[in-house]
């Protein structure tokens, strides 16, 4: 009994030193590749794992794909379904930004600055960004069911923050993943507190995309 | 940069700058068929060109630029060029995407000047191409061109018979492949037959005599038993570039390319070329 409430007065120690940091419940997560190097632009989404569970909207925010410098920026933008976002040039050039994805197709003709229409976003899944200019310019939309999610930064690391506390099915994507994202579920209890953890290590695919690089018998110009 | 107008949409012109130097050796500069006559060299070269790429549509586009080039060898000094010129590249995208497939027509000029002057003279070459990109490892094209090079100084040396042995003109097709190894190298192969005139020099002979259709002296290599003659022939050459990206605008290829050449009266010629190269591309 007087084990039961030591642990009852540490739980509840720890509640209250968490909150006392300002800390909301929340998931920290870290992402490495099989080497161990941080893994950034990996994403992270969280669904709670009672499928009854009704999820709030998310507030949109930064749902901007720029083109700087004949790449896209960011690279891997995540939103949640039902998000538009904008596809502003930032370039001198002109840019022909498309889709084939099946979670959303669409094309944006040859334009320069910022395109009068955004994109809706209405299917969950994975878009693949492409400029019909540049070939080598290729993005990612992450397109998420669920409003709880993050992108790792530089240093692999993310927080999924403000979770209600209850238990999550957390999984992890990045581009170049060499599993399917559903070998990646973890589940994962948030509690009143401090953070839970999770991470995850990846094995990742070279990747091949189209060089910038001047290549042999490309001649001049595009 | 606004340069024009079509269909009422303002067309933006996209700068572009190429640079190239290299370190490159042949095995047979003279195209010589008897092997004492054939001389091996090593050149330096550098070559450079600024232009616009203008996207007309979506899926058109044009490319315009000056290059000049140079090149110093290490021996055969009578080689040594200086170049300039132009070109302008109209290439159609048959849809979007990467994958889409494509045809280019491309009208090349330039004007070289060499120390040896008897090989002076404007260049034209106008390709057609159409290719595919096939995954985001694989690509390849095809393409047919014509090539024209004029040389105005002559020197005639037998009585009816031109003294303009680089005066050159052919056909040629060609094809061309190219992998990714991994994020950084590439592999190109890349192979052509060309038939047309070609210019070798050698000693003199009966058998290139009779072939011929220009005699010179060569004055390029130093010895006076050389004459350039101009014959009708057809090259085969295949080649190989090993292309290791520096970074997103700079990267070093390794090239090989071998040809050979027959000629009329069984006169045939081999080279091989191999050049180091760095290019860059703003």
């Amino acid at each position: 009994m007087r084990d039961l409430e030591k642990i009852a007065a540490l739980a509840l120690f720890v509640a209250i030193a968490g909150a006392a940091r300002g800390q909301t419940p929340g998931i920290d997560v870290r992402v490495v590749d099989r080497q161990g190097t941080p893994v950034a632009d990996a994403v992270v989404v969280a669904v709670p794992a009672d499928p009854n569970v009704r999820l709030p909207a998310r507030l949109a925010q930064g749902n901007v794909v720029d083109q700087i410098d004949k790449q896209f920026v960011p690279r891997v933008q995540v939103v949640e379904v039902g998000t538009a976002v904008t596809f502003p040039n930032n370039d001198h050039v002109r840019h022909q930004v498309y889709s084939f994805s099946p979670a959303r197709r669409f094309e944006l003709p040859l334009y320069a600055g910022v395109p009068a229409k955004p994109i809706l976003f209405d299917k969950p899944g994975i878009v693949v960004l492409g400029c019909n200019i540049h070939d080598w310019m290729i993005g990612y939309i992450y397109v998420s069911e669920s409003p709880y999610f993050a992108k790792t930064r530089a240093d692999g690391t993310a927080v999924l923050a403000n979770l209600p506390p209850r238990a999550y099915v957390v999984r992890v994507w990045h581009p170049q993943m060499s599993v399917a994202e559903e070998t990646t579920h973890k589940t994962v209890d948030v509690i009143p507190g401090p953070h839970a953890n999770a991470a995850w290590t990846l094995e990742l695919k070279p990747e091949t995309g189209i060089r910038r690089a001047p290549a042999p018998g490309q001649g001049r110009g595009y | 940069m606004i340069l024009f107008t079509v269909f009422g949409a303002p067309v933006r012109a996209e700068w572009l700058l190429d640079a190239a130097a290299a370190v490159k050796y042949d095995s047979n500069l003279t195209r010589a068929a008897n092997g004492p006559d054939v001389r091996p060299g090593f050149a330096a070269a550098l070559d450079a060109s600024a232009g616009d790429f203008i996207a007309i549509t979506g899926n058109d586009g044009v490319t315009l630029t000056a290059h000049a080039r140079a090149e110093s060898h290490v021996r055969y000094h009578g080689l040594d060029v200086a170049g300039i010129g132009g070109t302008a590249v109209y290439r159609h995208k048959f849809g979007v995407g990467w994958a889409a497939p494509w045809a280019a027509l491309t009208v090349d000029g330039s004007y070289e000047r060499y120390r040896s002057e008897i090989r002076d003279g404007a260049s034209f070459d106008v390709r057609a191409e159409a290719g595919r990109r096939f995954t985001e490892r694989v690509d390849a094209l095809i393409g047919i061109a014509c090539d024209r090079r004029y040389a105005p100084n002559e020197r005639p040396e037998v009585p009816g018979i031109p003294g303009n042995p680089f005066a050159l003109a052919g056909q040629r097709v060609y094809v061309q492949a190219g992998y990714a190894l991994g994020e950084q190298w590439l592999f190109v192969l890349d192979a052509a037959i060309r038939r047309g005139d070609v210019e070798s020099t050698s000693q003199q002979g009966a058998a290139v005599f009779a072939a011929s259709s220009a005699i010179a002296e060569d004055p390029a290599f130093g010895d006076e038993r050389l004459y350039a003659y101009r014959l009708r022939g057809t090259t085969a050459t295949l080649g190989g570039t090993l292309s290791f990206a520096l970074n997103d605008h700079a990267s070093v290829d390794l090239r090989y390319r071998y040809a050979s050449t027959r000629s009329p009266q069984s006169l045939e010629y081999r080279t091989s070329n191999v050049a180091l190269l760095l290019a860059y591309r703003l």
